[in-house]
C-alpha cells in the first residue's frame, strides 16, 4: 500500500524550477530518505507535500487521496505531520505546552492532551525537561521537541526535514535510534538528511535529486555505488568503498 | 503534596481577600470622586482584558478598539432613545454588531503580516469616527453627527441601567471585569487558548500541528469585539453622553493597547496590573499637572512603554509573578528531601 | 472646466507632498520590515527644526534644508541606534517584531507630548514668510508657489533616494539587507548599521517634507498625527516598501481631497480615503501598483 505518491511534481518560483517532474512513492511502514546537494529542491518538495506551497504541476496523493491544495492544518488531521529544517518552537512556552499544541489535534480536553503529551515526552526522553521554556533548550533537544510535537498529532506519515543537522555524533546516533523506533511503532517516515552516515543506516529506500530532478533511487548500497550520484554529489565525501 | 495543597490554599485565600476588599470598598469609601476613578480603572481593566483576547493571545496588534466601544455605545443609546429598548438588550445588540464587524475586519487581514492588521484596525477606527461625525441620520437611526448623543436621566433604575449614585455602576463594572477575567482564564487553559498562543508565536509551526490559525484569530477577534462593545454601553450609561471624538478616539484605542502591553499581553493578570499602575498616573497627572504640564501622563506612558518593551518585552507581570512565586515559596517552603 | 483642472493640479501638487511625508515610512519599512508609527512625529520634529531655523536666522525657508537634513539624519540614526536596536537584538529570532512597532508608538507619544510641554499647544507659522500666499496665475487658474516647490522637492528627493540605493555601495548594502538580512550579514554587511542608516535617511526625508510644509502649513505639536495616518494609507496604497508607490499613493490621496469636495461635503472625502484604504488592504494588499519592492 502506497501511503504517499508524487506524480510529476513540479514547482516553479518565478523563472526558477525548484522541483522538476519528481516521481516517488513510499510504502506504508517504510523509511524513505531523500538526499541531494544544497539547493536540490528537497525542502521545496517537502513544503509542497506539507501544503505550504501549491504545486505548479503534477499531483500529490496521500493514502490514495489527492492533496494538492490541502491546507497544512487539514493535512495534519489526515495524519501527515512534519518538522521544520529551521526549528520553530513556541519559544516562550514550556516544552509540555509545545507538545500539547500537537496533542490537541486529536484531543479536545486539556487533561487528555496533557496525558498524551507526557507519554510522548517520556518516549523521547524529554520528560524531565517538560517545564523548561522551549527557547532555552539545546539544539539537540529542540530537534527532539520538533519530533515530539509532530508525534503528538498521531501521524501516519512523518516528514523529517534535517532533524540531525547541527547534532554531535552521539546525538546523531540517538536520533537514528528514535527514528527506527518510530517505524517499529507503525509510522511511515520520510527523511531529508545531509548526514550520509545516518541516512544510509536508516533508510529502506533512497531517492537522490539534483537540480530538482530525480537522478537515482534504490536501496542505500545501490545509491551509494551509483555513478550519477557520485558525480553529482557524493564524489569526494563518500567513496564507493 | 501536602505543601502543594497549602500553597494552593494560600493562593485561593489571597484571591478571596482581594475579592472581599474590592466588593466591600464602596461600603467604606463614600467619596463619589474616588468611586468614579475606581469605576474608570475597572472599565479600563475590562477593556484591556477584552483587547488581550486578540492582542495578547492571538499575537496581533489591534489599534482600533475604540471603534467597538463606539459601536456598543451608539447601538444601545440609539435603541434606548428612539425605541425605549432597555440598554441591557441594546448592550447585547451592540456586542453582536461589533462581533460581526470584528470578523469582517479580521477576515482579510489575519492572513497578512501583522503590520497590515495594525494599520487596518487604525484606519477602520478612524473611518468609523469620521463616518459618525458626518452622519446625522443613518437610515432611521439618529446618530446626531459631531454633536453626539445625550441620554436624559429619566426612569432611573436597574432596568434602564441608569443610576443616580456611583455604587451600582461600581458593582456592575466590577462584575463585568471578574467575568471577563474568568473567561480569559478558561480560554487560556483550553484548546483555543493553546491554539491562539501557538498561532501567535509561530504560525507556520502551528499550522503544521493542525491549527487553523486564521480561524482561531477570528474567533478571538469576535469575542474581543463583542466584549469591548459591552463596555461601550456601560460607558454610555455611566456618563449619559456619548461624543464621537472622545469615544471613538485614536487615543482611547492606543491607551487600551498601551495598558495591556505594559502590564503584559497574553497573561491574565497583565491587563489588570497595567490599568492598576497606569490609570492613577493619568488621573493624577491630569488633576495636578493638567494645566501646567499638559500631556505629562502621555510622556510617562510613552517612556514606560519604551522601557518595558526594551527590558521586559512580556510586560511587567513577568517579574512581578516571579517575585510573587518566590514569596509564596518562602512562606511555604518545600519540605526537605525534594529538590 | 478650469476649476476642475485647477483642482487636479493642486491635488497632484499637494499629493506629491503627502508622498514626500510618507517616503521615509516606506524606506524604513522596506529595510527594517517595521511600520514606524513615530514617522508623523519625526515630520513634526522636522517642521519645528525648520520653523526655528527660519525664525532664529531669518533665512529663506528652503535654505534651512542645510540644517534640517543633517540634524534629522542624525536624529533618526541615533533614535534607531539607541531606542529600537536593543529590541531587534532581543527579538532576533522573532520573524515579525511587533514589539518594535509598539516601541515606535511609544516614541510617537513621547515626541508629541514633549513638544507640547516645551513649545505649548499654539499654532505657529513663520513670520516674514517670502512665500506666503504666493500664487502663479495661468489665465483663470491659480497655482500655489510653495506647493509647486514641494512637488519638485518630492520628485527630486524620491529620485535621489532611488539613485542612492541603486548606485552607491551603501545603497546596495541597504538593498541587500532589505532582501535578506541574514544572508546580507553573512556577506559582512553590518545589519544594525544599515538599519541606522536607513532610519536616518527616512527621518531626513521627513525633515525635507517638514521644510516644504513650513511655508504654508501651521506648526503645532500634533501636526504629525494628521500626516501619520495619511502616511500609513499612502504607503499601503502604493505598496509598502515602494518608493515610487509612495509618491503615487500620495498623489491619489491629494486628488481625492482636492477634487472630492466639488462633489460632496469636504469631510466625506476623509471617509472615502479610509474606505479606499480598507478596500486596497482587503483586495490587493501589495498595493495598487502591484510592486512588492521596486529596489
Amino acid at each position: 500500500m502506497k501511503i504517499l505518491e508524487l506524480k510529476n511534481l513540479t514547482k516553479d518560483f518565478g523563472g526558477l524550477r525548484a522541483v522538476d517532474n519528481l516521481n516517488l512513492s513510499i510504502d506504508d511502514g517504510q523509511i524513505l530518505g531523500l538526499i541531494g546537494p544544497n539547493g536540490a529542491g528537497k525542502s521545496t518538495a517537502f513544503n509542497c507535500i506539507a501544503g505550504v506551497y501549491p504545486p505548479s504541476e503534477g499531483d500529490i496523493y496521500f493514502n490514495g487521496e489527492k492533496i494538492n491544495n490541502e491546507k497544512p492544518w487539514n493535512l495534519c488531521k489526515k495524519g501527515l505531520a512534519r518538522t521544520f529544517q529551521i526549528v520553530k518552537p513556541f519559544s516562550s512556552k514550556s516544552v509540555l505546552y509545545n507538545v500539547m499544541v500537537g496533542s490537541f489535534a486529536n484531543k479536545d480536553k486539556r487533561a487528555d492532551a496533557e496525558k498524551k503529551s507526557l507519554e510522548i515526552l517520556k518516549y523521547l526522553h524529554l520528560e524531565d525537561k517538560k517545564d523548561i521554556r522551549a527557547g532555552n533548550l539545546t539544539i539537540a533537544d529542540r530537534k527532539r521537541l520538533e519530533i515530539a510535537r509532530a508525534l503528538a498529532t498521531e501521524p501516519r506519515l512523518l516528514l523529517l526535514d534535517e532533524v540531525m543537522a547541527g547534532l554531535r555524533p552521539t546525538e546523531v546516533d540517538e536520533m537514528v535510534e528514535i527514528i527506527k523506533n518510530l517505524r517499529e511503532s507503525g509510522i511511515t517516515v520520510f527523511v531529508i538528511e545531509h548526514i550520509m552516515r545516518a541516512i544510509m543506516a536508516l533508510s529502506d529506500w533512497i531517492v537522490v535529486i539534483h537540480f530538482g530532478q530525480k537522478i537515482a533511487e534504490g536501496i542505500p548500497e545501490t545509491v551509494a555505488a551509483d555513478e550519477n550520484v557520485i558525480k553529482a554529489y557524493l564524489g569526494e565525501e563518500y567513496g564507493v568503498s | 503534596m501536602g505543601e502543594q495543597m497549602t500553597r494552593q490554599n494560600l493562593q485561593i485565600s489571597s484571591l478571596l481577600l482581594v475579592g472581599i476588599i474590592t466588593f466591600g470598598l464602596p461600603l467604606v469609601l463614600r467619596s463619589p470622586t474616588y468611586l468614579h476613578i475606581l469605576i474608570l480603572l475597572y472599565l479600563y481593566a475590562y477593556l484591556t482584558s477584552s483587547w488581550n483576547l486578540v492582542g495578547g493571545f492571538a499575537g496581533v496588534l489591534p489599534l482600533g478598539h475604540a471603534a467597538f466601544v463606539g459601536i456598543g455605545a451608539y447601538s444601545s443609546t440609539i435603541l434606548y432613545l428612539q425605541y425605549g429598548i432597555s440598554p441591557w438588550l441594546g448592550m447585547i445588540v451592540g456586542g453582536i454588531l461589533a462581533a460581526i464587524v470584528g470578523i469582517i475586519i479580521g477576515l482579510p487581514t489575519f492572513k497578512m503580516r501583522g503590520a497590515y492588521f495594525a494599520l487596518a484596525t487604525i484606519a477602520f477606527g478612524e473611518g468609523i469616527r469620521v463616518m459618525v461625525e458626518n452622519i446625522d441620520y443613518l437610515g432611521p437611526f439618529n446618530l446626531n453627527g459631531p454633536r453626539g448623543l445625550q441620554i436624559p436621566p429619566r426612569n432611573v433604575g436597574l432596568t434602564n441601567l441608569m443610576f443616580t449614585t456611583k455604587e451600582p455602576y461600581y458593582y456592575i463594572i466590577l462584575i463585568m471585569l471578574v467575568a471577563v477575567l474568568a473567561l480569559t482564564y478558561f480560554i487560556s487553559r483550553s484548546k483555543l487558548g493553546y491554539y491562539l498562543n501557538a498561532g501567535g508565536e509561530e504560525p507556520e509551526a502551528a499550522m503544521s500541528l493542525g491549527v487553523n490559525v486564521a480561524r482561531c484569530k477570528l474567533i478571538a477577534m469576535a469575542m474581543s469585539s463583542f466584549l469591548t462593545a459591552l463596555a461601550g454601553t456601560f460607558y454610555a450609561q455611566f456618563t449619559l453622553f456619548i461624543h464621537p471624538k472622545s469615544i471613538i478616539s485614536l487615543d482611547l484605542s492606543f491607551e487600551i493597547a498601551f495598558i495591556a502591553l505594559i502590564g503584559g499581553r497574553g497573561s491574565i493578570a497583565g491587563p489588570v496590573l497595567g490599568a492598576l499602575l497606569l490609570r492613577p498616573v493619568s488621573d493624577f497627572s491630569r488633576i495636578y499637572f493638567g494645566a501646567t504640564l499638559p500631556g505629562l501622563h502621555l510622556i510617562i506612558f510613552g517612556t514606560v512603554l519604551v522601557l518595558v518593551m526594551i527590558y521586559q518585552p512580556r510586560g511587567l507581570q513577568e517579574p512581578l509573578t516571579r517575585v510573587y512565586h518566590k514569596l509564596l515559596y518562602r512562606l511555604i517552603p518545600e519540605p526537605a528531601g525534594t529538590e | 472646466m478650469n476649476y476642475i483642472i485647477e483642482g487636479l493640479i493642486n491635488g497632484i501638487l499637494m499629493g506629491s507632498i503627502y508622498g514626500l511625508t510618507a517616503l521615509g515610512l516606506t524606506i524604513i519599512f522596506g529595510v527594517l520590515k517595521v511600520i514606524n508609527f513615530a514617522h508623523g512625529s519625526l515630520l513634526m520634529v522636522g517642521m519645528y527644526v525648520a520653523y526655528w531655523a527660519v525664525s532664529l536666522s531669518g533665512l529663506h525657508p528652503y535654505l534651512t534644508l542645510v540644517v534640517v537634513v543633517p540634524v534629522m539624519y542624525l536624529f533618526g540614526y541615533y533614535l534607531q541606534d539607541i531606542v529600537i536596536k536593543p529590541i531587534f537584538k532581543a527579538e532576533r529570532e522573532v520573524r515579525e517584531p511587533i514589539t518594535v512597532i509598539i516601541v515606535t508608538t511609544g516614541v510617537w507619544y513621547i515626541l508629541d507630548n514633549l513638544t507640547l510641554l516645551v513649545f505649548g499647544p499654539q499654532y505657529r507659522s513663520i513670520q516674514d514668510n517670502p512665500l506666503r500666499g504666493k500664487m502663479l496665475e495661468f489665465g483663470e487658474m491659480l497655482i500655489s508657489v510653495p506647493k509647486l516647490w514641494g512637488f519638485f522637492a518630492a520628485i527630486i528627493t524620491a529620485g535621489s533616494v532611488y539613485w542612492f540605493l541603486q548606485k552607491t555601495r551603501t545603497g546596495r548594502a541597504i538593498r541587500a539587507t532589505s532582501l535578506d538580512r541574514d544572508a546580507a550579514s553573512l556577506m559582512g554587511i553590518k545589519q544594525y548599521r544599515v538599519y541606522n542608516i536607513a532610519f536616518g535617511i527616512g527621518t531626513a526625508t521627513a525633515g525635507i517634507a517638514g521644510v516644504t510644509l513650513v511655508p504654508f502649513y501651521n506648526v503645532f505639536p500634533t501636526v504629525g498625527v494628521l500626516f501619520d495616518i495619511k502616511g500609513f494609507i499612502i504607503v499601503v496604497l502604493g505598496g509598502l516598501g515602494s518608493i515610487g508607490g509612495a509618491i503615487l499613493g500620495g498623489i491619489i490621496i491629494g486628488l481625492i481631497e482636492s477634487v472630492g469636495p466639488q462633489f460632496m461635503a469636504a469631510t466625506w472625502t476623509e471617509a472615502i480615503v479610509y474606505g479606499l484604504f480598507l478596500l486596497v488592504l482587503f483586495v490587493k494588499p501589495s498595493g495598487l501598483f502591484g510592486v512588492r519592492y521596486d529596489w
